[in-house]
């Protein structure tokens, strides 16, 4: 195809939105809104995610140790706790730090300890931290089968409600993204094929003169591209605005979030590009495929 | 060239809109096509555009064989025939000028081509200044010379008339059938459907009437 006939379709497929600014303006609209609407419920997701992440990690498996363990049986044990899969921390937490921390705790104490003496009456302790909760009771058992362990304590009951939640929200959102994305693409396809239908008379004096599909679709999948991108760039500009003030106001009093153990949300700039790359791109195309696929039963004249 | 042989058409609903019609048009004959609303004049001219393929019987156009085409070659059929419609279809958003282009365009044709062309041809319907006007912009008369413009701009070996005049007054019925004559002088092969009995007197010629999807008359008066 020569450059000339390129540059003529490709100014066809933007005439193409000015002569019909109604149904252009229709299906920019609907394409925008329904990338924020995804946009945001991603968005959505990956926050809970994030709290639940933020959660989880303060998790914490003790390991206390038998009383009759050498200084090198605490060491072998601590190089097995690293080597094993599935931990992510290890650190020792000695009985005589145990005590200390003990009484630093315990005010109005004095004739207690007095009693007990110099002498930690704690045991040894080893303090770990797990990568992947869900994985907990597998980590437990490798940890039991050690020798030399005393008990082990582990949040079990918390574990199994974060795995609990995080599938909940995993099963909710995707249920919810998937029926979005199927209705956005139900509208936008509709958009598109009232924006065609508006133009069928045109596309039938094209194929009577004998103009090639291709001809006639070049324009039409431009025109779908440019709207979509157009619509996308507008819905990245909006979620970021709405995403900021969003957090804007929820975090205007921080200390309910730390209370719950959640640290922040997570900031836009961190999601801003990839983002944009996704709704950009869906838009181009959904907006080019979606036309294109609304010309087909028009151009079988 | 055009050639029928035993084409008969029946349609999904049961109605039989040709029955068993042979023709042949040659290359260079002005020839008019007669009769009544639901003869099958129309269901011929989808034919012979390939709108629509034969229930049974062959049909050649130009060269294709209508019955063995592809998909693909239509479009190529379609830029031997020049298509001129009752109620003009000239594309509104775009100017004179670019209503005749388009189908140079849809070819890829090179740009310095398409301007000389289209001028001339322009320029032989009477119309050269009228260019850059839209044709709602035009009157009847010169929205049929510019739907000429754009059947003759791909030099076509056949022009398709159908009802040209239907719209028009009887002043410029007559230019316009004028201009198609002149049009066939130089060999373009000329088919137009008319249902204008007294149209047909006055110019004469070969005339084909079609009665109830059969040809009843082809003879030149």
């Amino acid at each position: 195809m020569r450059i000339s006939s390129i540059a003529y379709l490709t100014g066809r497929g933007f005439q193409n939105i000015w002569n019909n600014r109604i149904m252009s303006v229709a299906s920019f609209c609907i394409l925008t809104v329904s990338m924020l609407l995804v946009g945001f419920s991603v968005l959505f997701t990956e926050n809970i995610n994030t709290f639940i992440g933020n959660v989880e990690e303060k998790n914490e498996v003790v390991i206390f140790l038998n009383d009759n363990l050498t200084d090198d049986d605490i060491s072998i044990m601590g190089d097995r706790l690293r080597q094993m899969d599935n931990i992510k921390s290890v650190e020792f937490y000695s009985k005589d730090q145990a005590f200390e921390d003990m009484k630093a705790g315990m005010d109005n104490a004095e004739e207690l300890f007095d009693y007990i003496g110099d002498e930690s009456p704690l045991p040894d302790a080893y303090r770990l931290k797990v990568a992947d909760i869900s994985r907990m009771s597998s980590t437990l058992m490798s940890i039991n089968s050690l020798q030399g362990i005393y008990s082990v304590k582990a949040p079990t009951d918390f574990v199994s409600v974060l795995t609990g939640l995080r599938s909940l929200v995993y099963i909710l959102s995707g249920i919810i993204i998937i029926a979005l994305i199927v209705v956005s693409i139900v509208i936008i396809s509709n958009a598109a094929r009232a924006s065609v239908d508006m133009r069928k008379r045109e596309i039938a004096i094209m194929k009577y003169v004998g103009a090639t599909n291709t001809f006639i679709e070049v324009p039409f999948f431009i025109e779908g591209m440019i709207m979509g991108i157009f619509a996308g760039t507008a819905a990245i500009l909006l979620t970021w605005a709405g995403y900021v003030k969003i957090i804007d106001v929820l975090m205007s009093d921080s200390t309910i979030w730390l209370a719950m153990g959640i640290k922040g949300f997570i900031p836009f700039s961190k999601v801003a590009l990839r983002m944009a790359i996704v709704y950009i791109t869906a838009g181009a195309v959904v907006g080019s495929f979606g036309t294109l696929l609304s010309t087909k039963k028009y151009v079988k004249v | 060239m055009v050639e029928l042989r035993n084409v008969s058409v029946t349609y999904s609903n049961g109605v039989r809109a040709l029955n068993n019609v042979s023709l042949t048009i040659n290359d260079g004959d002005f020839v008019f096509l007669v009769g009544k609303s639901g003869a099958g004049k129309s269901t011929l001219i989808k034919l012979l555009i390939k709108e629509i393929s034969p229930t049974s019987g062959s049909v050649a156009v130009n060269g294709y064989e209508l019955n063995k085409i592809r998909a693909n070659e239509i479009p190529k059929l379609r830029r031997t025939i020049g298509y001129v419609f009752q109620d003009f279809k000239l594309i509104d958003n775009m100017s004179v000028y670019d209503n005749v282009a388009f189908v140079l365009r849809s070819i890829d044709a090179p740009v310095k081509y398409i301007r000389r062309r289209v001028a001339y041809v322009l320029g032989l319907v009477g119309l050269k200044d009228k260019a850059k006007v839209h044709p709602n912009e035009l009157s009847g008369g010169e929205q049929q010379r510019v739907a000429i413009a754009r059947a003759l701009v791909n030099d076509p070996k056949l022009i398709i008339a159908d009802e040209p005049t239907g719209n028009l007054d009887p002043k410029t019925t007559i230019e316009i059938i004028e201009l198609l004559q002149g049009i066939n002088k130089c060999d373009t092969t000329v088919l137009m459907v008319t249902h204008e009995h007294d149209l047909v007197r006055r110019f004469g010629g070969r005339i084909i009437s079609i009665y109830e999807g059969q040809v009843n008359f082809d003879d030149v008066i």
